[in-house]
């Protein structure tokens, strides 16, 4: 076999073994990646630092544990913007297995923030900061039933509390009270969001997306339909970023750390295909 | 009977489905509320029953005539039973009333989640990577003009979605992001509206009983 046949004919082992070292390698050994906000991430952060006192930010973490290192810590990032700008939460999932991704996400951030507080004003407290109300389907009935009466939808929240004994449920009817809704999902459930609340209750839609999805929200970016996104991880490092330099909340940046090795392994895909192109196009000089 | 009925179901559902969408009046909403919030919630905890049915009765079909991979089915078997017990009786993070701890060992559910169920997931998922650079690496040859212009597009952003572009080419994210705008938005709604119109056409065909393969059979 020639050296160009070798090169358009690369083992698959050897693509996997050196994929497996350009993923590793910088996890182990990160070096300084800073990701510049884009756009769709800067509108969002924009959109939810304004958010009023009396207005609730809702998160569906309407993800499973397969896309969890890519959609994780855009749900701990917007969690850590709200609670540092003593905006209001509301957490809700679409997806069974996205319950405890939800759970831990307010777990994490809630520890965070009151392992630091000093005050019981300084505390995330459950009830009055932010509710957890759990999973509903099928994804029709939240999605329309929320527009209507939220208690209704959740009668008891994800701990078995009573909602409506909840102190932040006085405020908090229906999506009036809502001011953005972020739908963090690696499947279509943003669209039926898009799709029934944002045409039918006029309430304004955020997204976080995996990367491989981002493609399919530009037409309702473009449209106005969705206020603002985060696309893929590299989305994610952006919201992490501006959350810690803006606002100077520390914690760890899970989305940042692995930008190097996503562009480290991106990099090497680019050059495996640049080697297959070379070796195809030099065998193909050769036939002629 | 056996056709007749489930088509005039749909014809009924399929209406009720459609119409709160065009009439505000309070009577067809409370309908639509009625539909949605008791029936169709009903009918999902059925789905329920019958999927969690039929994987036993696959498995344990698997396991007593020793089909192929037998023994994984036992797996499956134990953790299903394991896993439920735990959920049910055991709280989210270990407060019902079954113990899920022994010392500092934890076995709550939401550990099991965590520490079991996500790096399972996360790992299968992960494999997509190796697979998707190996087929990069053979599909991605710029054999004409079409295949060349996906090779380039490809290029600009799997750049602009790392962040060392901004350093060695600041406009590139842009550029990326232009693409993801304007071409790519053009085609999308293109498709979009052709989906939404041949949506449209079969889900009528279906309601009025024109389409009726989802019945089952040939006649």
């Amino acid at each position: 076999m020639s050296f160009w046949e070798k090169l358009s004919k690369i083992d698959r082992r050897f693509i996997y073994f050196t994929l497996f070292l350009a993923v590793t390698i910088p996890l182990i050994f990160p070096f300084n990646l800073r990701p510049k906000p884009m756009p769709p991430v800067q509108k969002l952060y924009n959109y939810i630092d304004t958010i009023s006192q009396d207005k609730t930010l809702v998160v569906s973490v309407d993800y499973t544990p397969d896309t969890e290192p890519e959609l994780h810590p855009m749900s701990i990032a917007l969690l850590r913007h709200a609670f540092a700008r003593h905006i209001k939460v509301g957490v809700l999932t679409l997806q069974l297995l996205g319950l405890g991704l939800a759970q831990d996400a307010l777990a994490t951030v809630t520890h965070e923030f009151n392992s630091r507080a000093q005050t019981n004003s300084d505390s995330i407290i459950y009830g009055r900061d932010y509710v957890f109300w759990g999973w509903q389907t099928p994804v029709l009935v939240p999605i329309l039933g929320m527009g209507e009466n939220i208690v209704g939808v959740f009668p008891v929240d994800y701990y078995g509390n009573r909602t409506d004994t909840l102190p932040i449920m006085k405020h908090l009817k229906n999506y009036n009270d809502v001011a953005i809704l972020v739908s963090i999902s690696g499947s279509a459930i943003p669209f039926y969001y898009i799709t029934y609340a944002q045409t039918s209750f006029g309430l304004k839609i955020g997204a976080g997306s995996t990367a491989v999805q981002a493609a399919d929200f530009y037409p309702y970016l473009n449209s106005g339909q969705v206020t603002g996104m985060m696309s893929g991880m590299k989305g994610g490092a952006e919201y992490e970023e501006m959350v810690a330099s803006k606002l100077g909340v520390p914690g760890r940046r899970k989305a940042t750390e692995a930008m190097s090795s996503q562009t480290v392994s991106h990099i090497w895909i680019m050059i495996l295909i640049i080697f297959g192109n070379i070796g195809y196009f030099a065998l193909r000089r050769r036939k002629k | 009977m056996k056709v007749r009925l489930p088509l005039f179901i749909v014809l009924i559902t399929g209406i009720l489905g459609a119409i709160p969408f065009l009439i505000p009046h309070n009577i067809v909403q409370n309908i639509d509320n009625e539909f949605r919030n008791s029936v169709l919630r009903i009918i999902v905890s059925f789905s329920l029953v019958l999927g969690v049915g039929s994987i036993i009765r696959h498995h344990v079909d698997k396991v007593t005539r020793k089909r192929e991979h037998w023994e994984y089915s036992w797996i499956l078997l134990i953790t299903l039973l394991v896993t439920s017990i735990i959920g049910l009786f055991g709280g989210i993070e270990g407060n019902g009333r079954l113990p899920t701890h022994i010392g500092n060992f934890h076995f709550d559910i939401q550990t099991i989640y965590m520490y079991m169920a996500v790096p399972l997931m996360a790992t299968m998922f992960s494999m997509l990577a190796f697979f998707m650079a190996s087929a990069a690496y053979r599909a991605f040859r710029a054999r004409n003009l079409e295949a060349t212009l996906l090779l380039v597009s490809a290029f600009i952003l799997m750049l602009g979605s790392v962040p060392l572009s901004n350093y060695i080419l600041p406009k590139l994210p842009g550029f990326a992001e232009w693409i993801l705008m304007v071409p790519n938005t053009a085609a999308k709604r293109g498709m979009g509206f052709g989906i939404a119109l041949g949506t449209l056409a079969t889900s009528l065909k279906i309601i009025l009983g024109i389409e009726r393969g989802w019945l089952g059979g040939t006649k």
